[in-house]
């Protein structure tokens, strides 16, 4: 792919090249720095038939309970401390969702295949447990379900001896591609380099498995002023096709460096997101009634996002302040 | 430390639960850990502070060395990054694990069983159609494929301590061979590593050597081995059972005003 000079475009315009059918990954882990802003916008688009991948956690439950998602590949249906995924819970529990279970390691190494261009590597990961279960694989389903069925495997996994080491049963994990991947970052450059702070989660395995890369940024800063230090900068531009610049975009996730967990903010969220009248209305109020970032931003008022602010040395603000 | 008792009224089962597996930890002084999300995490600080300063911890979201200041509310939380040796992302996080380098995983879950299997991915009989949808197999799955040994936290209830677990998610001593799915011996699939500990609201268990099955090895103050029978989902052997030594004023103390003063962890 050529780098352009410049992938600055706006939300909207982004999420526009997300397909009804899609296989979305969206980036970081659990409660920190997950596009939510893009998940918004991908609701206010009405997607549907999204295949997620990895979780089913903040940024994905919002689009699980909204219907814009069908199946999930991955291993996490958690908010941590807040408690379970309430949309994906309620979906699943119904039959109106579906997931297919991988471990933490699957996910990586399909990442990883993906990356360097290999159909599966190798593993011992999930030996003895359910996740081989063939019972409950939803391989099938998914995909029929892809706008791009030749994006997921013919199997799940294939299991055979080692044939290197005598080391017994070994496990091929099939590449896992994405569609899109969108990815929340603090610093963005106008041609994509990116720099992230805090863990990676599998950010910089996945945008070398995407074809379309939509990074949003708390900042974009000139690409020159990342370019002075490319050792700290974990995305490169070659891997980016479109940048956003949206502050606060991952709230009420942590961003390190710029603002921390909104914990009231999720615990609302996870109140009201048990019900699927309540969740409803959840939507209506802080997605549909708002038409972009900036008037949720607004709603949120300044001196609750003020109060989110990081503190230097940290990255986050501490408990005591 | 003082040498002050509490009474078992004056603390909560979860509290009993996080001091006794972070006084089983003090085994860890200077090996690594893969911590897990929730009372894993809360423990593992209180061990730091009181019994394994030397304890070396890593996340599967790719910090190692971890030393938070403040009790972190996730494995992804910044509270994790700062003061880490080094900060990557998953893979990072979970390759020392599959590289047999990890001295001991540390989870909770939603079930155990005799074995020593853990269930955190759902309660019921069909995946597809859960009576409860749980977290998810997460990095618990790796753990108990990889790691040198698996502690468990969980509360002692006859639901969640089972003959065997509704999904397999972190593999214990007797596990499913695939495609049939039927149980062997870890061994026989290669794998090293084995649950050694399951530390509950009510008493520490442990596997016996030859036929692998749970059995108590102490009770908490309070608590009787008929309580534990009757909170069990199998028959299990208390033969060998001793009484855990009381709970220090200053463990209570520690983990209330300085580990999680806020209560985010709801354990009181």
């Amino acid at each position: 792919m050529q780098a352009k000079t410049n992938k600055l475009v706006s939300l909207n315009e982004a999420i526009q090249t997300i397909h009804d059918g899609d296989v979305l990954f969206m980036g970081s882990f659990i409660d920190s720095r997950r596009p939510m802003a893009a998940a918004h916008e991908i609701i206010r688009q009405q997607k549907k038939r999204l295949i997620l991948l990895a979780q089913c956690s903040l940024a994905e439950d919002i689009l699980v309970g909204s219907g814009c998602a069908a199946a999930w590949r991955g291993c996490y249906t958690g908010m941590a401390t807040f408690g379970l995924s309430p949309a994906t819970l309620r979906k699943i529990e119904s039959g109106d969702f579906f997931p297919d279970e991988i471990g933490h390691i699957d996910i990586i190494l399909g990442a990883m295949a993906a990356m360097v261009g290999s159909p599966f590597v190798a593993t011992r990961a999930t030996l003895g447990s359910d996740v081989l279960n063939e019972q409950y694989s939803r391989n099938e389903y998914i995909k029929d379900l892809a706008g791009h069925p030749e994006m997921i495997p013919h199997q799940k996994f294939v299991l055979m001896e080692d044939p290197f080491f005598d080391e017994g049963v070994i496990k091929l994990q099939p590449a896992m591609p994405a569609d899109v991947a969108i990815i929340h970052v603090q610093q963005a450059g106008e041609k994509g380099t990116a720099r992230i702070s805090g863990s990676l989660a599998f950010d910089h395995y996945f945008v070398h498995g995407a074809r379309t890369v939509i990074i949003t940024a708390e900042q974009v800063v000139p690409e020159e002023y990342l370019r002075r230090d490319p050792n700290r900068n974990q995305i490169p531009c070659t891997a980016v096709d479109m940048v956003v610049e949206v502050p606060w975009g991952a709230h009420p996730s942590q961003v390190q460096n710029f603002y921390d967990t909104d914990s009231q903010f999720i615990k609302d969220y996870v109140t009201a997101a048990k019900s699927e009248e309540m969740f409803s209305q959840w939507i209506q109020e802080w997605v549909f009634k708002v038409n972009s970032w900036d008037e949720y931003l607004g709603k949120l008022g300044a001196v609750r996002l003020q109060k989110l602010r990081s503190s230097p040395p940290f990255g986050y603000r501490p408990r005591n302040i | 430390m003082s040498e002050k008792f509490v009474r078992p009224e004056d603390y909560s089962p979860t509290e009993a639960m996080v001091i006794y597996a972070a006084r089983f930890l003090k085994n860890f002084d200077g090996k690594r850990g893969l911590i897990g999300t929730g009372l894993p995490l809360v423990a593992t600080q209180l061990a730091k502070m009181l019994y394994c300063p030397n304890m070396i911890t890593f996340l599967e979201t790719g910090q190692a060395d971890a030393n938070p200041q403040e009790l972190p509310i996730s494995i992804m939380d910044s509270r994790l990054t700062f003061g880490s040796s080094w900060q990557m992302g998953d893979p990072e996080g979970l390759f020392p694990l599959s590289r047999n380098e990890i001295d001991f995983g540390f989870i909770g879950g939603a079930q155990i069983d005799k074995y020593g299997n853990v269930n955190s991915t759902f309660v019921g009989d069909d995946y597809n159609k859960p009576t409860k949808r749980l977290a998810g197999t997460a990095g618990a799955v790796d753990i108990g494929v990889f790691a040198k040994t698996t502690v468990t936290l969980m509360a002692h209830q006859k639901r969640r301590v089972v003959e065997m677990v509704d999904y397999l998610t972190t593999p214990g001593w007797m596990v499913k061979k695939w495609p049939e799915g039927h149980l062997v011996r870890r061994e026989e699939l290669g794998m090293k590593g084995g649950p050694s500990t399951f530390v509950s609201t009510l008493g520490v268990m442990k596997f016996d050597d030859e036929t692998k099955e749970m059995y108590v090895d102490k009770v908490f103050p309070g608590i009787s081995v008929a309580d534990i029978k009757a909170n069990t989902g199998f028959d299990i052997d208390v033969e060998r059972a001793t009484q855990s030594d009381p709970i220090l004023l200053e463990e209570v103390r520690i983990l209330r005003e300085e580990i999680d003063p806020l209560n985010i962890y709801r354990m009181r």
